[in-house]
């Protein structure tokens, strides 16, 4: 399991560097082969024992955060989200730029604001960063115009349960990595996409389909949990400890018949508790996977996550190791797999 | 065809759920095709091989809007939310059908005041669905979360309108069963798509033409028409006024040379037709279009009342038209 580590690195999306060089080294001794495609896409292979039919599995390794986009004369950082960040999580956090310089998103104090202002949405554009230049040359040193803006938070562990940033999705790719580590061989190929750019609209894996030509496509996320007690039960998304969440439907795909219902099938099989994901909002890499190329049946199973496109998520262990040997499990099944 | 139409428009087949739909065009075509297969998504093509080594690509989307159950509560209520663009206040007070129940949907109110303000912001978050299950456990075997359901709604005809639930795009898939039956050997190859997952985001049009890489796609499907109280006044399209050959709309711009070609055979053919400019929507052209390479693409609409309600109204003569239209079409050089 690698969530410490996978979390604490900057990914935002366009800049994975970090993210897939520490996957490429730890994984590289374990699998057939190895690349990194033209958009950054890195992709693994391990070759079937039957090899008649060929199976992804994907989860994205950016994470939500900003871009520099102009340095103020007084020496703070005017900047944009990459991804769906919502504007009132964003001030008073830590964040790091271009994976060195640590900044502050100021907030305004509440001792110097009036009731209505209070109460008002804040908007990016009221918004800075400060670094504690106290000039545009200063800051001009540390910084530049398109640098990239990660949040900072450190993992940590307590009752079960983990907190971090970007669960959304190092989740999946910790998943992923925990099931090349096992070793072990199945009947299909098996192909592990740690693909780039997903929240700025599932642009890496509009090229994955092309490359392989696969016959399934499972995508491992870490999904919105929702399960607040300010909300009635029944408009949440997934409740944390619950089991992995299998998906039927979100934005833009409704999900392969087929490879759903195996999925539940196999979750029942090996008693590996499990829940339905029961809002459709947002969309994941299935929904390009099912819609590039020739296209292919792509199914997702996730993770609960609370919190996700902020600062700090969290998530329940049970849940990601449930995960993991629920997509073992379903690999095991090698051909009889979604018949 | 009225038969057919009936059938079709009645058939159950949300996105996602479209095996009842190409079950039933497969059964119609038998004997009128050269071949079939269904691609990776699940899409239905079939073919009838012509001389020319030219093909073309007709495209109706097997799917219709409809909803998804996401929550049962104890008591064996339904919580739903829409698969495609489903306007709440088409269900209230009417039924939901699924694949083996029919429900009863409403709204939530438990004060007079409350229950007014939910009917005027209708919101599936405060509507239910009643299946008469007593509890949970009965609800989930009827239909376990997950479970789709459409309009409960028949067919009816009325003079010349044909008036039922899910005219978009059955009435497509309709036109092109019928191609199929009238055309005898085609100049032509004649590629028939009835695809999956149009009204969750065209999903299926995607990648319908990659294997059998056409030279020109068309997708027959619905437009919306201008030609009942109050309508929307900056459209043209009106029912009975021939097939409409659209222009334009907000996801794609019709190939300009197939546009001309199917003008110039209307016009031979003395066929009525209309064009067409929508302000809004899309079909499946705006996808087939960027098919590998890039394909062709234009369509063709039938003209419309009351698109996404469970009432869809077209014209018979705009569909025998169509039919005519696009036959003749089909017939020459690409």
């Amino acid at each position: 399991m690698y969530l410490k580590e996978l979390t604490e690195l900057d990914g935002v999306s366009g800049n994975e560097q970090q993210v897939r060089d520490f996957i490429n080294q730890r994984i590289k001794d374990k699998v057939d082969d190895l690349r990194v495609d033209v958009l950054g896409n890195l992709i693994a292979y391990k070759k079937g024992t039957k090899g008649r039919r060929k199976i992804v599995l994907a989860a994205h390794m950016d994470e939500v955060g900003f871009m520099v986009t102009n340095i103020e004369e007084d020496g703070t950082l005017a900047f944009s989200p990459v991804g769906g960040v919502e504007t009132q999580v964003m001030p008073g956090k830590v964040v790091r730029i271009n994976g060195k310089t640590i900044g502050v998103i100021g907030y305004k104090a509440i001792h110097i604001q009036d009731k209505e202002s209070l109460l008002k949405p804040l908007s990016v554009e009221q918004l800075r960063i400060y670094i504690g230049a106290k000039s545009k040359e200063e800051a001009s040193k540390q910084v530049k115009i398109g640098d990239y803006v990660a949040f900072t938070t450190a993992f940590d562990q307590e009752n079960g349960r983990v907190t971090g940033k970007a669960f959304d999705d190092r989740a999946g790719c910790s998943v992923l990595m925990d099931l090349i580590e096992k070793n072990d061989r199945y009947e299909d190929d098996l192909y592990f996409a740690f693909v780039v750019q997903e929240e700025v609209g599932l642009r890496g894996s509009a090229v994955v389909v092309e490359q392989i030509h696969p016959d399934i496509v499972i995508v491992i996320e870490g999904t919105t949990a929702g399960d607040d007690p300010e909300l009635p039960e029944y408009q949440w998304a997934t409740h944390l400890g619950d089991g992995p969440a299998v998906t039927f439907m979100h934005r833009g795909y409704v999900v392969n018949k087929k490879i759903y219902e195996a999925i539940l099938n196999v979750a029942v099989k090996y008693s590996i508790p499990h829940q339905a994901k029961r809002r459709t909002a947002g969309g994941t890499d299935a929904a390009r996977f099912a819609r590039t190329g020739a296209g292919t049946a792509a199914g997702v199973v996730s993770v609960p996550s609370r919190y996700i496109h902020s600062p700090v998520s969290m998530i329940d262990l049970n849940d990601y190791n449930n995960a993991v040997l629920l997509l073992q499990k379903i690999l095991e099944e090698g051909e009889a797999f979604a018949r | 065809m009225i038969d057919l139409i009936k059938k079709l428009t009645e058939a159950y087949g949300p996105s996602g759920r479209e095996e009842e739909v190409h079950n039933l065009i497969l059964q119609e075509l038998e004997d009128h095709i050269d071949g079939y297969k269904f691609d990776n998504v699940g899409n239905l093509l079939v073919w009838k091989t012509g001389s020319s080594g030219k093909k073309v690509l007709f495209d109706a989307h097997a799917d219709e809007i409809g909803l998804v159950v996401t929550n049962i509560d104890e008591k064996g209520f339904l919580r739903v939310e829409s698969v495609g663009g489903v306007p709440p206040h088409s269900y209230v007070g009417h039924r939901v059908r699924f694949s083996n129940v029919v429900g009863v949907i409403y709204v939530e109110g438990e004060t007079e005041e409350e229950r007014k303000k939910n009917f005027t912001n209708l919101n599936l978050d405060n509507m239910f669905v009643d299946i008469g299950a007593k509890s949970r456990e009965e609800a989930m075997k009827l239909t376990p979360i997950g479970s789709f359901g459409v309009y409960d709604s028949y067919f009816y005809r009325n003079g010349d309108l044909l008036i039922s639930k899910s005219m978009d795009d059955r009435i497509g898939c309709a036109i092109i069963v019928e191609i199929f039956k009238r055309i005898g050997k085609p100049h032509n190859t004649i590629i028939g798509t009835f695809t999956v997952q149009e009204e969750v985001g065209l999903v299926g049009a995607s990648v319908a033409a990659y294997t059998l890489v056409p030279d020109v796609c068309i997708a027959v499907d619905v437009t919306d028409s201008s030609d009942y109280p109050k309508s929307f006044k900056r459209h043209s399209m009106m029912l009975g006024k021939g097939p409409a050959i659209k222009i334009k709309d907000r996801a794609s711009i019709s190939n300009r040379n197939i546009v001309e070609k199917l003008v110039e055979t209307a016009e031979q053919q003395k066929i009525p037709y209309q064009m067409e400019v929508l302000t809004f929507g899309g079909t499946n052209a705006a996808v087939l279009q960027k098919t590998r390479s890039g394909i062709p693409s234009a369509t063709v609409s039938i003209a419309t009342r009351y698109v996404h309600s469970p009432s869809e109204t077209v014209s018979l003569n705009d569909v025998e038209n169509t039919v005519e239209l696009l036959i003749n079409y089909a017939g020459k050089g690409v």
